[in-house]
């Protein structure tokens, strides 16, 4: 906004200054109105000419074209090619050639010009890379509770993951994409995603994707992710199409894959969905969703306590809607629906179509002006099941008690429900807090002992825009049982 | 233990709404209100990432302008006349009178992005119809780690000299999801309430006058140039009317 207040303050002192002086000084060849005048104000004003001195370029008064010439060979010299846009490096071109004749006489060298301008047109086409890397050092309490993933160690330091992204624009009409990640887990490198996008203006002026693809998210703004919690449903990779139609007033997007199980072909299903979202005005909208998992060999969920469920057919809709009653403060739910197919019949004590429902208040911090404010309530019937394994910032170790811990079991015969409050607090450009207190709770004698919270507090630092630290402790309690565990962890994020 | 939990948390929540509902009334000073009417901020961060992308747009709006005209003259102590001048100039240089202004803030602390060519990566849905940008900072063509700003422009009229925002409530600004590795579903949309607008106050005294000329005299220069394009071909067209005339004379005499 300030760039565009001086430019405009430069282009208004020249505009109605220019009759005035040029009048007053007829002898000057360069009279006030010439485009140079304007050329170097604008160049001014976005920073790209940083420092040329105001005893040659009097900016307030005609000039001979050697005082002009002057004046860009000294801008020449200081010029900030970070802050020049492609325009702004034509416009320098432009007034060099046209004082090329004086800048000559003057002796200045213009090829380096440009070099530069190659510089800058290398970001234009070819392939483009992008990636980050994060390490962390871990202090947990329980050797081998919920955060130690060694088991015999309480200080690890991990690579929770990394990214390297290749695109590469083909025309104006297919782009490719893939992504590489190395998962702290198995420690292997994996094709998190790889596909073509395809736009087909002629049919129905659609967008495809056809390959691997792990970032497909249909819940946006129902989940903190600055906090590391993730959509309910989807979110996994899947191999196949996808299909984007963007229209004025919403969008509706439908898919079709292959889940390929690397451990055997267990919980291999073929994917299959749509969801139409639509934006009534700037305050309202809804989306309505469907999601069916149809596997591939009846994968047999693991019921410690019945025995096993042989799943033919997991389904899943629901209904989302914001509210925005301003820019900084929304209300905003989803209410869902599970229903299973299992080979040989439901169970007689198993619900097969249980619901769940969430409401969240999002208030940003330009309301409250020191915080940000996520609260957030759930609740999931017994049986109901989501696709994340549970609400957690830090990662923790498999198998081990996690917040919300059994949201994605089918299985869990008593009904949930969890309360968060999230918070960040931005001080400055480098400095930021974030807070997070969880309080999950489960129905039935049985299920309260697994009740449990979850303490969250962190500090972020921006070193620069590629680099930066967090630190940050985590607590998770149960309420009814002798268990807890705590963590320091400090994350270091390089990105590029 | 049940009881005091949930006691616990709903004395919390209680809390934190009166701070929500305390707070409000604050914010609402000035031109602020009106200058954060008109602008969207959305933040993406992939689960674990420190540094997010932020994506700040603001929709100029007469409203829009005529509040940040208003703050700027109460900052300055601008003259009736000052003022005027600098409505002119500012409406001018974000060329309103032909374009629709957006300005594009993008503060990226993650992976860097790579958007060219920018005008693939965003259209505006106005009505039913969608539009590509006419102009926007080149800037936002090259590799995008950190901070950068600019304006990007669409249409304001179509082919035939249309408002494309008659009678039209809502605009709706989508850019490519695939602009940045954060982005996770089909488009990234921001939506005005364009209806809301209020033109009157802008649209009104010597700027406005000013800028009308200037809009008629581009017309008058475009009209021109049809009228001697026409010329042009009636010219030709008679021209090719007497040879054929003067041909078929001389095919009768024979």
């Amino acid at each position: 906004m300030k760039k565009i207040l001086a430019l405009v303050a430069v282009i208004a002192l020249v505009a109605f200054a220019a009759p005035a002086f040029a009048a007053a000084n007829p002898f000057m060849d360069v009279p006030m109105n010439h485009w140079a005048y304007d050329a170097i104000g604008q160049l001014a004003a976005r920073g790209v000419l940083s420092g040329y001195p105001d005893g040659t370029y009097k900016g307030n008064q005609p000039m001979t074209r050697y005082e002009v010439a002057s004046a860009v060979a000294r801008a020449l010299a200081v010029v900030d090619m970070t802050k020049a846009s492609k325009q702004d490096v034509e416009m320098l071109k432009k007034l060099v050639v046209e004082f090329k004749d004086e800048l000559d006489a003057l002796g200045v060298k213009v090829d380096k010009i440009d070099s530069r301008v190659a510089v800058l047109e290398e970001g234009v086409g070819g392939w483009k890379i992008s990636g980050s890397f994060r390490m962390d050092w871990k202090w947990a309490d329980q050797t081998a509770g919920t955060y130690a993933q060694d088991g015999d160690e309480d200080l690890t330091m991990r690579q929770p993951s990394n990214y390297l992204q290749l695109v590469k624009r083909i025309d104006d009409k297919v782009s490719y994409r893939a992504r590489l990640r190395r998962m702290d887990g198995n420690r292997n490198i994996e094709w998190a995603e790889n596909f073509i996008t395809v736009k087909f203006p002629d049919l129905w002026d659609t967008t495809m994707k056809f390959g691997r693809s792990d970032s497909i998210v249909w819940e946006n703004g129902l989940y903190h992710d600055s906090l590391g919690d993730d959509a309910w449903f989807l979110d996994d990779r899947i191999e196949g199409i996808v299909l984007d139609k963007n229209f004025a007033m919403g969008n509706f997007s439908a898919l079709w894959g292959h889940y390929d199980d690397a451990n055997g072909g267990v919980g291999e299903a073929t994917w299959y969905g749509a969801r139409v979202r639509f934006n009534f005005n700037e305050q309202f909208n809804m989306g309505l969703n469907a999601l069916i998992k149809d596997y591939d060999n009846n994968p047999e969920f693991d019921n410690p306590v019945v025995g096993l469920l042989p799943f033919e057919k997991w389904q899943t809709y629901w209904f989302d809607f914001g509210v925005n009653f301003n820019q900084n403060v929304a209300l905003r739910g989803m209410y869902a629906m599970n229903k299973y197919d299992i080979a040989g019949g439901t169970p007689v004590w198993m619900d097969d179509s249980p619901n769940a429902y969430k409401i969240i208040v999002d208030v940003k911090q330009d309301a409250l002006k020191f915080t940000s404010l996520w609260l957030e309530y759930a609740k999931l019937d017994a049986f109901f099941a989501t696709h994340i394994n549970g609400l957690s910032y830090a990662e923790q170790a498999a198998g081990n008690p996690k917040p919300a811990t059994l949201i994605d079991k089918p299985w869990r015969p008593f009904e949930m429900k969890y309360w968060m409050i999230a918070a960040e607090q931005k001080w400055n450009d480098k400095w930021a807090t974030f807070q997070r207190y969880l309080d999950v709770d489960y129905d039935t004698a049985i299920g309260d002992l697994f009740d449990h919270t979850n303490w969250l507090f962190g500090v972020r630092y921006m070193y620069t825009s590629a680099l930066q630290f967090e630190l940050m402790y985590d607590k998770i309690e149960a309420d009814n049982v002798n268990y807890s565990d705590h963590m320091i962890r400090f994350r270091t994020s390089i990105s590029f | 233990m049940e009881g005091k939990r949930i006691t616990r948390l709903i004395g919390l929540s209680v809390l934190l709404f009166g701070m929500l509902f305390t707070a409000v009334p604050g914010f609402a000073a000035d031109y602020s209100k009106t200058l954060a009417k008109w602008t969207r901020q959305q933040t993406f961060r992939e689960p674990g990432a420190i540094g997010p992308l932020e994506m700040k747009v603001t929709y100029y709006s007469a409203e829009y302008v005529q509040a940040l005209i208003e703050t700027e003259a109460e900052k300055n102590l601008w003259t009736k006349d000052e003022k005027e001048n600098y409505t002119y100039q500012l409406l001018k240089t974000l060329n309103m009178d032909e374009m629709i202004p957006i300005h594009v803030e993008f503060r990226n602390y993650g992976p860097s992005m790579h958007m060219a060519p920018f005008d693939e990566q965003v259209e505006i849905w106005i009505g039913r119809k969608k539009f590509k940008p006419v102009d926007y900072d080149k800037r936002f063509n090259f590799r995008l780690q950190g901070d950068r700003d600019g304006m990007i422009y669409f249409p304001r009229y179509d082919e035939k000299g249309k408002p494309l925002l008659e009678g039209v409530s809502s605009v709706k600004l989508s850019f490519n999801s695939g602009i940045h590795m954060y982005i996770r579903g089909s488009s990234v949309d921001f939506i005005w309430d364009v209806h809301k607008d209020k033109p009157e106050s802008l649209y009104a005294g010597r700027a406005a006058s000013r800028l009308e000329l200037d809009r008629l005299i581009k017309r008058i220069e475009k009209l021109n140039a049809e009228k001697r394009d026409l010329e042009n071909k009636l010219n030709e067209l008679n021209n090719e009317l007497s040879s054929v005339n003067k041909r078929v004379d001389e095919l009768q005499k024979q």
